[in-house]
This record gives C-alpha cells, sequence and structure tokens, in this order.
C-alpha cells in the first residue's frame, strides 16, 4: 500500500482501523462509489441496452423478437439509413474542415492584433454562438436562408440574383446549408482555441524564422501548424463528434429534408425509435453511430499524443 | 514595419467582418421579431411600424416565467450534484489514486465521446420504467451520469497535479480523509470547480434531446427544450417565433456577458482538455 | 496516473458497475405492461362529465382554432370541466402520438393515422359509446373511415376508434381578384380547362398554384390526389388507403395523374422554392395575393373569409371528362380518446356535445368552416352565401351525391407521409425522380410497412 510517512501517529496506534481507512481502499472507493453509480445507471446501462435492443425487433409496446444482426444488416442495405451516415460524413467537410481551417487562417492573421480593444470584444462576440442554444441557431438561421431571407437580399445587392433560392429546401443545396450552420457555430471556438495555442509559442521562433528571410506562408507551415498539433487536434475531434452526432440543428432547420438529403443518424434514430417505433433498427443504427464517433475520435487523440512525446 | 502594419489592417478588417457574420442571425431575428405577427417580411428591413408589443406577447405565449423557473430547477438539480460526485471522485482517482483507478478512470474516459442519441432510446424506456416521465427527474438524472465522464475527467486533471505532501502534512495534523478533502483540497480546487460549474450550467440549460424525448410539457424543460417546443406551437407566427427566440436567448445571453471572462476561459480549457 | 494497479482487484471497479447492468438481461417489453385490447364495454347510460371539477387533458394541432373554440364554449356550459391543453404542429404529433397515447395517455387527443395506433391498443374502442350516444344512427359514411378492423386492419369497417369534430373536405381555393385578371368567370369545369387557366396565369406572371411541401410535409399529396380523382375512381384509391389486400397505388389512371403533376412542375406553375414552403408560409402567401389557386381543404374557408373577405372562392378538383363524376379528400377531423385516459367517458360527453348541441355545431361552420358530424337532420346553422364557407359546404354535399369521399393518400399507414410521400414528392419536384417511379417507390415503400408490421 501506500509507503505511509512514520509519523502517522493514529496509524500506529490502531492498525486495524488504519485498514479500513487506507484511502486508496474503502475510504477511496466511497468517494468513487456515487458518480460510478450514476454513470452506471444513466450511462452503462443504457449503452447494454442499446446492444441488446438492436438484436431484437421491438415496436416498444409489445413482445419482442430475437433477430440477431439482422437489424445491422439494415442499416448497412437500407438506403435511408445508409445515407444518413454518409451524410453525417459529409457534414464533416463543414463542422470540421472549414471551421478549422478557415480558423488557422483567421488566428494566424489576426495574432498579432489578439492583444488590441477590438480583439478582446471579438473574443467574446465571436463566443456568442457556443454559447446559445443549437435550436436557437436553427431557426435564425434558417430564416436568414429561406426565399425572402437576409443571404439571398444580400446576393442579390452583390449582382448575384441569379443564384438566389431557398436554400434549405433545394436538393443541392440543402446539406451544405445546414454545414454552414454548423460551421458559423463552431468556428468562433476554433478561432479562439488556435489564437490561444499561438499564444504560448515562442515569438523567437518567428523572428528566427524572419532572419531566416521566411515568408509568412513559410512561417505559418513550418512554425504555426506544427506548434498548434495538440489545438488542431482538439478542434478537429470537437467538431468531428458534432457532425457526426447532429441533431438539434437539423431537427430544427430542415427535419432531414428535401427529400433525405440532409437526414444524419441522430434524427434518424429518433424517428425510427419514437415515430417508426422500430426500437430494433434504432439501436443498431445508434450501435454504429457509438462505434463511429469512437472510431473517429480515438486516433486523432493518438495523433495528438505522438507529437507531444 | 510595412508588412507588419498592413497585416494588423488585414487582421481588423477580418476580425469586424467576422463578427458581422456571427451577429448576422441575431439582428435578422431582432429586426423580424418587430414586424406585425403573421406576416413574412423579407430580408432585413426595419418595419414601418415597429411590433414592439411582440415581446410581451412572446413572454406571454412562451409561458417565460414558468420556463425560467423550470430551466432554473433543473440547472440547480444538475450542476451542484454533478460538481460533488465529479469532485470526490476526481480526487479519489487523481490524488488517493484507489485500488483500481486506472480501470476506472478508463470506463470513464469511455463515455467521454458518447453521442447522447446512442443511448436515448433505452433511456426513455427506463425513465418511464422508474415513473418519471414528464418530470424534471427526467431530465435531470441522466444528464448528471451523462455529464459525469466529463466532470470526473475535469476534476481528475485538476487533483493529479495536486503535489503528495499536501496530503501528508495534513494527516499528521490527524485529519482523516473526509476532512482532508473538505479542508484542503476542495478549496484549492474551487477554479477547476466554477469553471466545471459555468460548462455544466451551459450544457444543461441547452440540452435539447434529452428534454424534448422525456418531457412532454414544455414547462417542465430545459431552456432549450422549450423553445423547440415554442416552435413546434408557433413555428407558423415567425415574428413572434423570432421574438420568442431572443426571449429565450436573453438569460443565457446576460449570464455570459456578465462572467463572460470565465466562460471563454472555461470553454477554451473545456474543450482542450475534453 | 497511478501505475501500481494490483489486476487481481482492479476489477472491482468494472464488477460494481456491470452489477447495475444485470438487469439487462430480459428481452425488451418483456415485463412491461402490455396493453390490452379494450373490449366493446357496455355502456348503459350515456355518459356524461358529472358536476364535480374535472380537469379533462387535450393534445391538440396548433395553428387551428376550432378545438378551443369548442373547449371554450363548453366550459362555459359545463363550468366543472376544465382543460388543460397542449399543442403542437401537426407532424410533431404524428412523430409523438404512439409515445404519448402508451405513456402520458391524453383524454382527448387529434389524431394522425390511427392504423397501428389500433393495433397497438392504444386507442380506446368507442363502440360502446357510440351506442349510449347513438352515433351509430348518423350517416354511415361519416364514420367509415375511423372505424378498423381487428389488429387495425382493414380500415372502414369494424368498431369505432375515433370521431370527428367535424367533416373536412379539400378542394381549390382561388383569389378571385387574380382569377378576373386572367380571364377566370367560373370555376374551371374540365382539366384541359384547369390548365389553360394555368397557363395563361404563368404567362401573366402570376404564380399559378401555391402549396407547400418542405420539411416534413409534402403538401404535392394535395394536388396529386385531387388529379388521381380527375383520371380514376375513388373506390381503388380509398381501398389502398383502408389497407385492403392485393390493393396498389400504382394503377394506370393514377401514373396519369403523377405524370400529369410532374408537368405542372415542370412548366413552372408552383412556387420555385416549393419545397422550402410549409403550410403557413402557403397560407401567408395565399391571403397576400401572391398565387391564384391554392390545393387546400375547408377547415380554412373561416380563416380565408375573415382574412380575405370576398375574394376566396372555391372549387371541387374539375374532372378530366365534362360532366364526369367529381371527387375529394374528406375526412373527420379525427379525435380519439387514449386507451388508458382517466377522463375517458368526459370526453366522450365532448365529442357527441361538439356533433349534437346548437352552439357547437355554429361554432364548427364558423370557426371549422366545415360541415359539423352527427345525425342527418341535425340543425344547420345558415351561411351567407358570398362566403367561401358557403361553397365549400355546398361542395360537401355534391360530393355526397357522387359518391366521391375518399381518405387522404398520405392517410394509408403510419409513416408513409413522413417517410414516403413527402420525399419522393420533394424529389419529383427535383426532377429525381419521373412519375411512374414516384408510384413506384411510394407502393414498395407501403408494402415493407404493411409487411414490417
Amino acid at each position: 500500500m501506500t509507503p505511509r510517512s512514520a509519523g502517522a501517529r493514529t496509524a500506529h496506534r490502531r492498525p486495524v482501523a488504519t485498514k479500513l481507512r487506507d484511502p486508496r481502499g474503502l475510504v477511496g472507493w466511497l468517494f468513487v462509489a456515487p458518480a460510478l453509480i450514476f454513470y452506471a445507471v444513466f450511462v452503462l446501462r443504457p449503452i447494454t441496452l442499446t446492444f441488446q435492443y438492436s438484436m431484437y425487433e421491438w415496436n416498444g409496446i409489445g413482445a419482442s423478437t430475437w433477430v440477431g444482426p439482422a437489424n445491422y444488416g439494415k442499416v448497412f442495405t437500407d438506403p435511408d439509413l445508409f445515407d444518413s451516415l454518409i451524410n453525417a460524413f459529409k457534414l464533416i467537410a463543414f463542422f470540421s474542415a472549414i471551421p478549422v481551417v478557415l480558423g488557422l487562417a483567421i488566428a494566424a492573421t489576426i495574432r498579432r492584433i489578439a492583444q488590441s480593444r477590438l480583439a478582446l470584444v471579438a473574443r467574446t462576440v465571436l463566443f456568442l454562438p457556443q454559447v446559445i442554444p443549437l435550436v436557437a441557431a436553427g431557426i435564425a438561421w434558417s430564416w436568414l436562408l429561406a426565399s425572402t431571407g437576409v443571404i439571398n437580399q444580400l446576393l442579390s445587392l452583390i449582382g448575384l440574383g441569379g443564384v438566389t433560392r431557398a436554400w434549405l429546401g433545394d436538393f443541392d443545396t440543402a446539406l451544405p446549408a445546414v454545414g454552414m450552420i454548423g460551421a458559423w457555430v463552431l468556428l468562433g471556438l476554433c478561432t479562439l482555441l488556435l489564437l490561444a495555442g499561438m499564444s504560448k509559442i515562442d515569438p523567437a521562433l518567428y523572428e528566427a524564422a524572419r532572419l531566416d528571410g521566411a515568408g509568412a506562408w513559410r512561417e505559418f507551415v513550418s512554425i504555426t501548424v506544427p506548434s498548434l498539433r495538440q489545438e488542431i487536434a482538439v478542434c478537429v475531434t470537437v467538431t468531428v463528434i458534432a457532425a457526426l452526432a447532429s441533431f438539434d440543428i437539423i431537427y430544427i432547420a430542415t427535419q432531414g429534408g428535401p427529400g433525405n438529403t440532409t437526414m444524419v443518424p441522430g434524427l434518424q434514430i429518433f424517428y425510427l425509435a419514437f415515430a417508426e417505433r422500430e426500437v430494433g433498427t434504432a439501436s443498431a443504427l445508434a450501435v454504429v453511430l457509438m462505434v463511429l464517433v469512437i472510431a473517429c475520435a480515438l486516433p486523432i487523440q493518438w495523433f495528438a499524443k505522438d507529437g507531444n512525446r | 514595419m510595412i508588412t507588419s502594419r498592413r497585416e494588423a489592417w488585414t487582421g481588423r478588417v477580418l476580425l469586424i467582418f467576422l463578427m458581422a457574420v456571427t451577429l448576422l442571425p441575431f439582428l435578422s431575428l431582432f429586426v423580424t421579431a418587430l414586424h406585425p405577427s403573421g406576416t413574412y417580411p423579407a430580408g432585413l428591413a426595419w418595419p414601418d411600424d415597429p411590433q414592439w408589443g411582440n415581446f410581451p406577447r412572446a413572454f406571454e405565449a412562451a409561458n417565460m416565467g414558468e420556463l425560467l423557473k423550470s430551466s432554473a430547477l433543473i440547472v440547480l438539480g444538475v450542476v451542484p450534484i454533478s460538481i460533488v460526485l465529479g469532485t470526490m471522485a476526481g480526487f479519489a482517482i487523481g490524488h488517493l489514486r484507489v485500488i483500481g483507478a486506472r480501470v476506472i478512470f478508463l470506463l470513464f474516459v469511455l463515455g467521454l465521446t458518447l453521442p447522447f442519441e446512442g443511448v436515448i432510446t433505452p433511456l426513455y424506456y427506463q425513465i418511464r420504467d422508474m415513473g418519471l416521465l414528464n418530470t424534471r427527474w427526467a431530465i435531470i438524472l441522466p444528464l448528471i451520469g451523462l455529464f459525469m465522464p466529463f466532470s470526473v475527467f475535469w476534476m481528475r486533471a485538476h487533483f493529479v497535479n495536486m503535489p503528495g505532501e499536501l496530503s501528508e502534512s495534513a494527516r499528521m495534523d490527524g485529519a482523516n480523509v473526509w476532512q482532508l478533502f473538505r479542508r484542503i483540497h476542495v478549496p484549492l480546487a474551487m477554479p477547476a470547480i466554477s469553471s466545471l460549474g459555468i460548462l455544466l450550467f451551459l450544457w444543461t440549460w441547452n440540452q435539447f434531446l434529452l428534454a424534448i424525448v422525456l418531457v412532454d410539457d414544455p414547462a417542465k424543460r430545459t431552456m432549450s427544450g422549450a423553445l423547440g417546443a415554442f416552435q413546434g406551437q408557433w413555428g407558423t407566427d415567425i415574428p413572434l417565433l423570432c421574438a420568442g427566440s431572443l426571449l429565450i436567448l436573453t438569460p443565457t445571453l446576460v449570464i455570459f456577458l456578465l462572467f463572460q471572462r470565465h466562460f471563454v476561459k472555461a470553454l477554451l480549457q473545456g474543450s482542450l482538455k475534453g | 496516473m497511478a501505475r501500481r494497479v494490483h489486476p487481481g482487484r482492479s476489477g472491482v471497479a468494472v464488477v460494481i458497475a456491470m452489477g447495475a447492468l444485470a438487469a439487462a438481461c430480459a428481452a425488451p417489453g418483456a415485463n412491461s405492461p402490455q396493453p390490452q385490447a379494450t373490449g366493446t364495454s357496455p355502456v348503459s347510460a350515456a355518459p356524461t362529465c358529472g358536476s364535480a371539477p374535472i380537469t379533462v387533458s387535450g393534445y391538440f394541432e396548433t395553428g387551428f382554432p376550432l378545438p378551443k373554440a369548442l373547449t371554450t364554449e363548453f366550459t362555459k356550459q359545463h363550468p366543472n370541466v376544465t382543460w388543460d391543453v397542449r399543442e403542437d404542429q401537426f407532424a410533431v404529433i404524428t412523430q409523438n402520438a404512439p409515445r404519448v397515447l402508451a405513456d402520458n395517455p391524453p383524454d382527448l387527443m387529434r389524431l394522425p393515422q390511427v392504423s397501428e395506433l389500433v393495433k397497438d391498443n392504444l386507442l380506446k374502442n368507442l363502440d360502446g359509446y357510440a351506442q349510449a350516444f347513438g352515433w351509430d344512427k348518423w350517416p354511415a359514411s361519416q364514420l367509415e373511415q375511423l372505424r378498423l378492423g381487428p389488429g387495425g386492419r382493414p380500415r372502414g369497417e369494424g368498431s369505432l376508434y375515433a370521431l370527428g369534430l367535424n367533416f373536412s373536405m379539400t378542394g381549390i381555393f382561388y383569389n378571385k381578384k387574380l382569377a378576373a385578371q386572367v380571364g377566370m368567370t367560373k370555376p374551371p369545369a374540365t382539366l384541359a380547362e384547369l390548365d389553360q387557366v394555368l397557363g395563361k396565369a404563368k404567362s401573366a406572371g402570376i404564380t399559378p398554384i401555391l402549396q407547400f411541401n418542405g420539411g416534413a410535409t409534402g403538401g404535392l399529396a394535395f394536388p396529386l390526389q385531387n388529379l388521381m380523382a380527375s383520371y380514376g375512381p375513388a373506390g381503388p384509391i380509398n381501398d389502398w388507403i383502408f389497407q385492403k389486400p392485393g390493393a396498389t397505388i400504382d394503377t394506370p389512371s393514377n401514373l396519369q395523374a403523377a405524370q400529369h403533376l410532374e408537368k405542372w412542375t415542370k412548366a413552372g406553375y408552383f412556387q420555385k422554392d416549393i419545397n422550402a414552403v410549409d403550410y403557413a408560409t402557403m397560407m401567408s402567401r395565399f391571403i397576400d395575393g401572391k398565387g391564384l389557386f391554392m390545393f387546400n381543404g375547408d377547415w380554412e374557408s373561416g380563416n380565408l373569409d375573415k382574412q380575405m373577405p370576398g375574394n376566396a372562392g372555391f372549387s371541387l378538383m374539375p374532372p378530366a371528362q365534362q360532366g364526369g363524376k367529381r371527387a375529394a379528400m374528406s375526412a373527420p377531423l379525427t379525435f380519439g380518446i387514449a386507451a388508458n385516459a382517466k377522463n375517458a367517458d368526459c370526453a366522450a360527453f365532448f365529442l357527441n356535445w361538439v356533433a349534437t348541441d346548437k352552439r357547437a355545431r355554429e361554432i364548427g361552420v364558423e370557426i371549422g368552416g366545415s360541415r359539423p358530424m352527427g345525425p342527418a337532420d341535425a340543425y344547420m346553422p345558415a351561411v351567407a352565401s358570398d362566403k367561401v364557407t358557403a361553397s365549400t359546404l355546398e361542395a360537401g354535399a355534391d360530393i355526397a351525391g357522387d359518391n366521391g369521399a375518399m381518405d387522404f393518400i398520405a392517410n394509408a399507414t403510419g409513416a408513409i407521409y413522413a417517410k414516403s410521400w413527402t420525399p419522393n414528392l420533394q424529389k419529383l419536384v427535383a426532377g429525381q425522380l419521373t412519375a411512374q417511379e414516384l408510384l413506384t417507390k411510394v407502393q414498395a415503400d407501403y408494402t415493407g410497412q404493411l409487411e414490417g408490421n
């Protein structure tokens, strides 16, 4: 057990009690137990049940029938279900790629004025989308993107009246439009995270690079990006999970339409489980989603950790 | 010098542009909310006759008083319990290093990236069998469990960096483990705890999926769930919907602006560690 | 991280955690109470709401003032009854119906498609009430769509599981001013005449048809079904909706109808952003005079009389041939009682009151705009002839004469609207599906859904 200092007087006097009070044993466990119980009852048990339900055909009300892995077969063969997974991956391009790449570019550009008053105001403003409910973002943006909305008004103003449309109701643009809402929500967070990371980079590195005659681009590629490895990994993880598990925005903005162009696994699970009462299929999709999220998150974490060693 | 001044200017213009894009949806909500109820205002146009009355109407239609109370009750249920339990567990795992700490910690980490949609179906039947559907407990209890991985992870990260000597000297003074935790470690952990509190507050307040699945009555939901219901009911009246959305946003915005420094710090650290 | 882990004892954590999971062994649903079919419980005397204070819970559709007006009047007449009403849009009600009926049963609820709700024993069998109140003596056609066979199939016969607040009907509303602009003096008498007017409107720069087709609600099902009724008889469509064995939507005359709709979409007769237009947007545009026609139901006639007085006209869909039979989607505004409702008797009493009380019937016509349910000889409030409500009521009589009442094709199964008609109609607009593919896909989904259940 823990090497105890000889001066622990109580320990000398009552060895049995000490054993009981050993913070690494029973007492320590008493500290962990309440958290563990909540976690087990409301997370671990439901996870196990999701696995179990996924093996049954069940309408949520009557009796259930064991169907083995058939529901998984359905997830990968029914185009409606499989397409929702594909859509989630397409959303990554918007939820992750845009905020991270654009965030990097913006952070690099404003790095020099990071301490100005304007930048401090910007810190607050850029955080707003993180603070408000995603539902509100969905409501506001579906109105902006409507056929009579501000986006079309602005496009007409700059002479692009020809491309105006109901962005969320068009088969070609609905998914990108929903993706842009996600990008709007996540861009501020990524920018500020990366900016915070940049402030930790030793300015001497940049000076050295300048002395070597490196341009802004060289600086960016050979100093900024490698130093931000961990921050970038964090941005990618957070945004990829947000894309794969998206629900709120799409529930509000498109309900998965038009057609099924914006259907994502989260919404599909909700519909399947509660409106169509195909609990088994919903659970199989839920298992696939959980596995996908972990499968995407783990490699990114390892990538970040390796870079630190 | 010239390059750097140009850089600064590009930076400024970019920042302002970025802020404009961020604020545009809020502006659009606000302007639209002032149009006569039931109309479909086109684009951003200041109404001839601003209908300030839409805000009190939406306040009444959304039952804002009840909503605020409900969200506050849910937050009061989730945040303190999560903090206490998370801090205790983080202390035991990170500082006491209980037997099996590694396994438990991994068990919690497993839940860090869990999409809530993954467990919502069994959670529904579980809450139903517990007889808690349509009560605030249906949101509070699962959220405590669902936030536990992060809470433990967050507090462990704090306690793991606490020097062991701190406890040793306290023990010499005859403090038991609980006193050690309560008198020495909790006060030292206050910054970590308050950041955790801010994050949990925000995530609870904005929780949507659990609210719409587990609670039918909007007056017993979180703010976000209530906004979903408000959209479900008044989505046909755009100005009123916009006014209601703004009202529902206001409490979060006010709290955010009051504690913005803590918020920004907590959110940045939160995502870095999570 | 603690490096010195005792492998033998570290499993304790897992053991404790797994203990909580032990409950997860039985098959899902094995030990939850199974709802039982409510038999035809004989009701001796007609039930009432009593005289003790009672709170009846309701789950209604947003945007339609009729139920609220009726419950308010009911409380005026029966002050011991108060209402606890929750409202949602119809699409949300559709999503929530099974869950709410099973786990939080309202006394009175606006119902979506009922087959599966009946199959899962979520709705109260109303046969006992029908006998006690004498509903079975009303014209049989009023209640046909609300009768279901054992297990929910087929529809159209069997026990009564719901009642209507009124009997609504659909057709074409038109803007009289715009009609005059394109030279339309009376409603088109044939489909060809309608096509002509649409073409004229288009070239005059007027949107010919305002319709909704966005989100989860494919409103093109309205014109589609009306076209189906122009090209063919109503009977086979009803058989399909009622899930009669062997029924199909993919018939030659329905194909003509779908192709006609496709022609309209290609000709640009609908708004360009139709796939983003929801019901409320369509209504607001029609009221604003942004288009000539709108396929919709008489539940809006009261509203249109108020919002564009004298300027709204209504006509049934013209048949393909001059003088052909007319048909229209017409269905009760369906309300039911949850199987486990606490105040079922009072809810049934209310439904009977809606159909028989003089004031309730007036409200049904003035605010609901549709024909009330009830006995054939019941009191019928008078409506000024210049009102669109008068035309819709008259059209209702025509349909009854031609035996042309159809239920809505979106009501064939619980999921057919959200999962099949809506996405496929949206694809038809976008040119991603042909008319034939539309019918083939919907029929395949229909068969799959019936097998799945």
